[in-house]
Parts: C-alpha cells; sequence; structure tokens
C-alpha cells in the first residue's frame, strides 16, 4: 500500500524518495560542507546581536544580585578584601618597594585587571556549557555568550574604578596627567581576555575537564602576573618573553606608569602586549568558529 | 544558484548528517588506546547517517508537517532549518527570521522576572526592545499571565511557564515558524489554542514546519506531508497521501509482529456488507466473521475493536465464547455501520474467564484493515482539532 502512495510525484518541487530507489552510498564530495568565515558578514552579524550581548549580560547580572542583599556592592568586595590581604603580606611582611605610590593603590590597580580577567575567564569558559539548552534550540552567533560575560565583567571594572577614585581621595593624590594611556592598554586587555574566553568556552563543551583546569588557573594567575609585585621583578631577559605569553603583565605595569607615576608605559613592552593579544584574539575566534559548527553534536 | 529566493522560502539540497555511533563515555584510557590506533593508521571512527540525501522546497506561507517514526531524522532536520546544527553536507538555506518552538521552556530563565524573560527571548531571535514592545500585550494576553508577569519565573507554575514560551515565540511573527512536538505538553485548551495561533500565522503567510506524532493535529494545520523513514523522505505530498502511507507502513509494522506461541489465534476474518458482498457501506448492516484456532477449553471473553489508523478507537464491543479445543466460528452483524468514508483497522483479542480470570489467550491486535464506502463527514470548524470520526444519519429542518 505505502509503495503505491509513495509514487505520488510532488507538484510543489520536493522530490519523493521511494524505498529501493537508490540513494548514493554518500554525499558527493564537492557538497560536504566547509566552514567559510568571510569577516564582513561575521562582523554585521555580531553587530546585529548587540541587542542580544546586552539582554544577556543584564540577564546575567540581575539573576547574580536578584537574591543577593548586598547587590553590586560584591562587585568590589572581592578586589578590596584582596588587596587588604596583598598589603598586608606583600607590603608589610615581604616589604615590595612600590616607590612614589602607595602600595594600596599599587596593588589595587593590578587587582582591577586581574579580576576582570578571572571573571571573564571563569564565567566565560562556561558561557557555552551553561547555556546548552538554549544553544541547542535557538540560533544566534555563539561567541555573544562569552562576550556578554565580558560585558558583566565590564560592569564590575566599572564599579572597580569608581571606587579607584575613592582611593585617590583617600590617599590626598591625582591620577597623573597621562592617564590617556589607560586607552590602549584597556583594548590590549579586552582582546586578549576575549580571545581567553573564546578558546576555554568551546573547549569545555568538548573537554569537561577544562572545567576543574579553571581554579588551577585562577590561583596561580594572580601570582604568576604582576599584580602584588612590579614586572620588574620578573628577570629582564625572560620579560619580552613573559610579556609575549602573558600581555596582562605589561598592561597593569602600563596603567600603573600611567596612573600612578606619571610616565608613558614602555612602548616596547606595549606593542609586545598588543601584537601577542591580537593573536589570541584571532587565533581564539578562529578556534572557536571552527568547533563551533559541532556544538549540536556533541552536547 | 544565487537566485533570490523571497522571505520564508526553505531550501534543502542533497542534505546529508552523520553522527558517531561509537560516541560513549570518553574515559582517558579510551584517548589513549583511540590515539595509538590513529598512530597505526587506523580512524577507528564509526559514523551513522542520521539524514541521507534531503531535497525539500518549501515556498513561503505553505504549511508542511514532518512526520516519520522515533529516530527518523525529523528533530535533526529541523534543527538544522533553525541553523543550530550544521549538515555534513550539503546546502541549506532558510531566507527570513525563524521562530522555533523547539521546547517549550528553552531560554527562560528562572531568576527573570516574566517581562525580562520576555526581553530576553525577543533579543534572542533577533528582534530589537521596541519591537517587543509593540507585541508585548498580545504576548501577555495570550499566555494569560496577567499580574504574574513581574514575578520571577521560578514562581510560575510549569502550565505558566509553557504559556509564556509559546506566546512569546508565537507572537514575533516569524517568516518561518518550526514546531517540534510542543503540544504534547499542556492541557487541551491550551493545545487547542497553540493550534489556532498556529493555524492565523500560517494565514497571515508565515511558512510553518510541524513536527508531531499527533496525526490529526497534523492534519488539521498542514497541507503538504514530508515522511521522513530511516533518514530519507519516503513521500513528499499532500498531507493526506502522506499521512495515509505513514499510518500504512505502521499499520503493516504491527501486523509483521505476530504473536506466537498463545493458546488462540486468529485463523481467518471477513468484514462484509449486505448480503455478502464484499464492499461495506455506511449505515449499512455490516456482518464480521472470525475463526479461532488453538488447543484452549473453557470460557472466554473475544473482544473486537475498530480504529481509525492505528490511534484513533471508535467502537469496541466484546461476547463470551466457550472453546472446545477446535477451530470455532464466531459472527457478529452491526445492523447500521456508523462508520464514514475512510479506512479502517479492526483489532481483536481473546481473554479467558473463570479460574484464570482475564489471562491472555490472544493478545490484543490489529486483524487487518477494511474499506468503508459512503458520505464524507462535514467539514468541521477551524477550532475544531481532531475530527469527531462517527457517521450519524440526520435531518434537517428549517
Amino acid at each position: 500500500m505505502g509503495g503505491q502512495r509513495a509514487q505520488v510525484i510532488d507538484e510543489r518541487g520536493g522530490r519523493p524518495a521511494p524505498p529501493g530507489v537508490a540513494i548514493p552510498a554518500g554525499p558527493p564530495p564537492e557538497l560536504v560542507f566547509k566552514r567559510r568565515l568571510r569577516p564582513l558578514q561575521v562582523a554585521h552579524e555580531l553587530w546585529a546581536a548587540r541587542e542580544l550581548v546586552r539582554a544577556l549580560a543584564e540577564r546575567d547580572l540581575r539573576a547574580r544580585y536578584k537574591q543577593a542583599v548586598l547587590g553590586f556592592a560584591w562587585a568590589v568586595l572581592t578586589p578590596l578584601a584582596l588587596c587588604a590581604i596583598f598589603t598586608l603580606v606583600f607590603h608589610r611582611a615581604v616589604k615590595i618597594e612600590t616607590g612614589a605610590a602607595p602600595y594600596t593603590l599599587f596593588a589595587y590597580v593590578g587587582l582591577i585587571v586581574w579580576q576582570f580577567f578571572s571573571n571573564t575567564m571563569n564565567q566565560g569558559a562556561l558561557s557555552l556549557a551553561n547555556n546548552l539548552s538554549l544553544l541547542n534550540k535557538v540560533y544566534c552567533p555563539r561567541e555573544v555568550f562569552p562576550l556578554a560575560t565580558m560585558l558583566v565583567a565590564t560592569v564590575d571594572m566599572a564599579i572597580g574604578i569608581g571606587v579607584l577614585g575613592l582611593m585617590f581621595l583617600v590617599f590626598w593624590t591625582a591620577p597623573a596627567a597621562t592617564f590617556l594611556w589607560a586607552v590602549p592598554l584597556l583594548l590590549i586587555q579586552f582582546a586578549f581576555t576575549y580571545g581567553i574566553a573564546l578558546i576555554l568556552s568551546v573547549a569545555v563543551v568538548y573537554l569537561r575537564d577544562v572545567r576543574h583546569l579553571l581554579p588551577i588557573i585562577t590561583q596561580m594567575g594572580v601570582f604568576a602576573t604582576p599584580v602584588a609585585y612590579p614586572l620588574a621583578k620578573i628577570p629582564h631577559r625572560l620579560q619580552e618573553i613573559y610579556v609575549g605569553l602573558n600581555p596582562l603583565g605589561a598592561v597593569i605595569e602600563g596603567y600603573r606608569k600611567a596612573l600612578l607615576y606619571g610616565e608613558a608605559p614602555d612602548g616596547r613592552m606595549t606593542l609586545i602586549a598588543a601584537a601577542s593579544s591580537l593573536v589570541f584574539l584571532v587565533g581564539g575566534y578562529l578556534f572557536f568558529k571552527k568547533l563551533e559548527t559541532g556544538i549540536a553534536d556533541v552536547a | 544558484m544565487s537566485r533570490d529566493y523571497p522571505l520564508g522560502t526553505i531550501r534543502t539540497e542533497q542534505v546529508w548528517k552523520r553522527f558517531r555511533a561509537d560516541q560513549q563515555r570518553m574515559l582517558l584510557r579510551d584517548r589513549v588506546e583511540q590515539a595509538a590506533r590513529r598512530l597505526r593508521g587506523d580512524r577507528g571512527e564509526d559514523w551513522r547517517w542520521a539524514l541521507r540525501d534531503i531535497n525539500l522546497h518549501i515556498e513561503p506561507g505553505e504549511s508542511v508537517g514532518l512526520i516519520g517514526s522515533n529516530g527518523s531524522g525529523k528533530s535533526t532536520l529541523l534543527k538544522m532549518l533553525t541553523r543550530v546544527m550544521y549538515p555534513y553536507a550539503g546546502i541549506i538555506d532558510v531566507r527570513g527570521r525563524i521562530g522555533a518552538l523547539i521546547e517549550i521552556r528553552a531560554g527562560i530563565h528562572p531568576d527573570l522576572t516574566g517581562r525580562e524573560n520576555i526581553y530576553l527571548f525577543g533579543a534572542l531571535l533577533g528582534l530589537k526592545r521596541r519591537e517587543v514592545a509593540g507585541r508585548f500585550d498580545d504576548i501577555v494576553e495570550f499566555a494569560r499571565l496577567g499580574g504574574a508577569i513581574d514575578r520571577q519565573v521560578k514562581f510560575y507554575s510549569s502550565g505558566m511557564q509553557m504559556r509564556l514560551g509559546f506566546a512569546v515565540a508565537a507572537y514575533l511573527e516569524p517568516h518561518v515558524l518550526l514546531v517540534d512536538e510542543v503540544l504534547a505538553v499542556g492541557d487541551a485548551v491550551f493545545q487547542q489554542r497553540c493550534l489556532d495561533r498556529m493555524r492565523e500565522v500560517a494565514e497571515q503567510g508565515t511558512t510553518i514546519v510541524f513536527v508531531s506524532h499527533d496525526l490529526p493535529a497534523v492534519q488539521s494545520i498542514c497541507r503538504r506531508g514530508v515522511w521522513l523513514e530511516q533518514g530519507t523522505v519516503r513521500v513528499d505530498a499532500g498531507i493526506k497521501d502522506a499521512l495515509a502511507g505513514y499510518r500504512d507502513s505502521i499499520e503493516a509494522q504491527s501486523e509483521a509482529t505476530a504473536r506466537v506461541g498463545e493458546p488462540l489465534s486468529l485463523l481467518t476474518y471477513e468484514v462484509r456488507g449486505e448480503t455478502g458482498e464484499e464492499t461495506l457501506h455506511t449505515d449499512e448492516p455490516v456482518t464480521v466473521e472470525l475463526t479461532l484456532g488453538g488447543d484452549y477449553r473453557g470460557d472466554a471473553t473475544l473482544h473486537l475493536g475498530v480504529s481509525e489508523g492505528t490511534s484513533s478507537p471508535i467502537f469496541q464491543i466484546s461476547h463470551e465464547i466457550r472453546m472446545t479445543g477446535g477451530d470455532h466460528r464466531v459472527a457478529c452483524v452491526i445492523p447500521r455501520l456508523p462508520l464514514p468514508r475512510g479506512r479502517y483497522t479492526l483489532w481483536a483479542g481473546v481473554y479467558s474467564i473463570g479460574k484464570t480470570d482475564g489471562g491472555t489467550l490472544m493478545s490484543w491486535h490489529s486483524a487487518g484493515q477494511f474499506d468503508v464506502f459512503g458520505p464524507m463527514l462535514d467539514t468541521p470548524p477551524r477550532a475544531v482539532v481532531l475530527a469527531a470520526p462517527v457517521f450519524v444519519p440526520h435531518q434537517w429542518e428549517e
């Protein structure tokens, strides 16, 4: 009975394939899907999704503080607490020399950057895994998920910068006029952080083990990065390699020079950091886009 | 190739999709083994085709029902149409904004209020805040949320969450609406309103692809049916033909699984009309005659039933019989057959009475099919989802 009906030829252009009619064993090789990235199209898609990035970030912020009594105060309590510990341990006990700038300010500048990075990394790494039910139902450019977590971290950072302003008042110093250098440094910081978040977010989907690496990276990173101490503590001949691997070192050092000491950031170090973070960003993006196509298959 | 198709067009050309068949828990040990195999040049990968050579062309405004048994590739195809999943090979082209109702509660965040969720979901589907605001009242109205809209969604009942999910997706006015088995949840009233809304959207020119095992619902929404079987398009035709073919194949399968080793079996059956002729007519006498065989002796209850397709029962009758260990012939006369024109399935089963009350002598199964000739039923109003299957002789007066 079914065989007879299977012969119905559809007038709308669909092609019926009754059983027995040969379906090739595999697709013609020239039709095999390959990921092609057109930069303009990608940029356009991301721009079109800007509302979504905002909505996702808003969702995370609202959800985070819905039942927290202290609300946004938490965004500054963590760096302030760390700052206090660092002042006690590194300033009083280890006696790190910070020249003209008060150690507390010195450490706090580093902590703002570090906090931003570790928030984006930790939340961003899980941003795809936590939204899998969404990813399997709705299409949107997937890179918006880590991007939204970075936006959340940026909000936290903005609050942290507000507190930094208060601290300048407390220590009765003013940020140096060179503070405009912070703008290019901020771009380097964003590029590097987003690159890392992209790589980790898609890696977590494929390999759950990466999740367990995160606390280790966070714990070690805060000491492996010049947050509590100046970049000069790293042996001079290794500094360039170090900054190439961890552009945050040059970024933090640059901020301190620009804000606290009134100097321009070291040009060479900044350039190395900029080049390195660009590699992380582009490499991370390509890695992400390459593996993105399989997310729905493995999750 | 680069022809410009209008918004709402869905086009797939030679689409193939495969999954790993060997994907299990990958422990470190397995990975090491796999790496070793790879070094020896043996890829050791086992793939299974989920979809093979899918060619579809759906015009704007068409409503297409995607049917097929579990694992036939319906959901995979739908996921690829939403661009959530990528094909292994082939071209997929969906023009315009896609509204996907794949899992009703996906995307609803429990910690946000209903209002916040509506805006978030709108953003996910690519709408501007302003556009969502314009449809906000419709959504709240459809979801019947009223004052709960500013409450956190985790305090909603699951029915409220579901209504919110459907309302958001259904009021976005997408060019293409993909619906996957969402009506299985929710009460009858809600299902009814969802189907109504889908018909309304279809009338406004939205392309609809509807996946469901609820065949009457599919029939009430769609004009075209695509029946997938083992990853290929078996039939692509009008919804009636596609559904009929699909139902026939289910029936053929259930008949093929013959009952063996039971005390009784159905040797022959015959459904005949008046004066013994083969054709049956609505509102005329019908005789059902069965011969049962087997070595069971004693009293038993014989059940007979008639269903439309395999799933929608219409009526069921039973009769006590005494088996004497040999072949037993039993006939039943229905003086006026209440069935309209169509194809029906006859069901039979025998259960014991007495010491082993209710023991199965012959389990309930479909014996075969018969056709009835006669008038078609009058078309029900749009709101009726499942047409009533019985023909009632009647006369109108004015």
